[in-house]
């Protein structure tokens, strides 16, 4: 079965659970984004502003941090609407690869924009 | 003149008819609090007796006559016809391949019941003096588990059990947490094995219409919850 090399040779049970868990960090990296954007800069907020915070290394492994657990949750939900539609091992290689090639592109094309700031 | 009320009902003779077709019936009201299982026998007996359904102990507990109901799962037999907004339609459990009208073939669902292994796991062998004992305390932890009828309700209401032809379903996994949680089964390490699958606990999305659908209140979902707790618990 070509099926299980692409997730079903695991359980489910990991990306139940990392769901969860990156769903989690997700609503927290939202609320100190909104924090620090909107309460503890000084207003009015400019482009400089932005600009300046951006280029901290911290600020951006946090923006990668980010934008790892905002891929994979992404990709983990389409992977869920797959598992409960595509039943047959065909489409599932193709769906799941697809969604793959997806993934990494948006990830790249993410984390490029990120470190060029 | 007996008040009447309209009963919408689904017909399909899989020998005779092309396609499913619904057929309307009037049901004479003839004592208050009738039951839907009755109008049912109303049409059966005196107006219509080619209208196949299953039913047994008209009660509520051998799980016979489950069926859609204005759109939700229930049993006919403990289903008043005044609860129900005219016209009642009725329809098989959906999901299942319809046999005749209101019965469906259920041999998927028990398949996929037996899969579970729903029967006492014991590898110590028993006391020699008497049967195994459960305290009342662990015994209070079946409630609300042990009582499932089988009536397909659940599972032919869930969504996830309707696209996905091979996932276990809300009743068999309650089943399998009604053994797990049983303080005298030996068999959670396989059990859990089975349902930790991509067709087990990780399709139930808690869509929840396995609770709104079962007839003896039970709460698949919580007990699927249970299940991937555990899971969870001895994994990570």
């Amino acid at each position: 079965m070509l099926g299980k090399y692409f997730g079903p040779g695991r359980s489910g049970a990991f990306d139940w659970y990392f769901q969860r868990i990156s769903g989690a960090f997700l609503v927290f990296g939202l609320f100190l984004h909104f924090a620090v954007l909107h309460f503890f800069t000084e207003p009015p907020l400019t482009y400089d502003k932005v600009m300046a915070r951006l280029s901290s290394p911290l600020w951006k492994a946090f923006d990668i941090l980010f934008l790892v657990f905002a891929v994979y949750h992404a990709m983990n939900g389409f992977k869920l609407i797959i598992d409960d539609y595509v039943h047959s091992s065909a489409m599932r290689a193709f769906a799941i690869g697809l969604l793959w090639v997806v993934s990494l592109a948006f990830f790249v094309m993410g984390f490029l924009t990120i470190i060029s700031l | 003149m007996a008040k009447t009320v309209t009963f919408t009902i689904f017909r399909y003779d899989p020998e005779k008819d092309r396609k499913p077709y619904y057929k309307d019936y009037q049901v004479e009201i003839r004592r208050p609090g009738m039951m839907v299982l009755e109008g049912l026998n109303q049409i059966r007996w005196e107006q219509d007796g080619t209208l196949a359904f299953r039913r047994s102990c008209r009660e509520g507990v051998c799980g016979s006559d489950g069926m859609n109901i204005n759109g939700v799962n229930m049993l006919s037999c403990i289903t008043h016809i005044e609860d129900l907004k005219p016209p009642i339609v009725i329809q098989p459990l959906p999901s299942l391949p319809v046999i005749k009208d209101l019965i469906v073939d259920f041999t998927d669902f028990y398949k996929k019941y037996y899969i579970v292994k729903p029967y006492l796991i014991t590898k110590t062998p028993p006391p020699s003096d008497r049967e195994r004992l459960q305290s009342p305390q662990d015994r209070k932890k079946l409630d609300g588990l042990y009582e499932c009828i089988l009536c397909g309700c659940c599972s032919t209401s869930c969504p996830s059990f309707w696209a996905d032809p091979e996932y276990l379903g809300p009743a068999a996994l309650l089943k399998a947490w009604r053994f797990i949680a049983d303080s005298r089964d030996e068999g959670a390490d396989e059990r859990l094995e089975i349902v930790n699958d991509r067709h087990g606990v990780w399709r139930c999305h808690t869509i929840l219409n396995c609770i709104e659908a079962c007839p003896k209140q039970l709460n698949p979902t919580q007990a699927i919850a249970e299940l991937k707790k555990t899971i969870i618990n001895k994994k990570f």
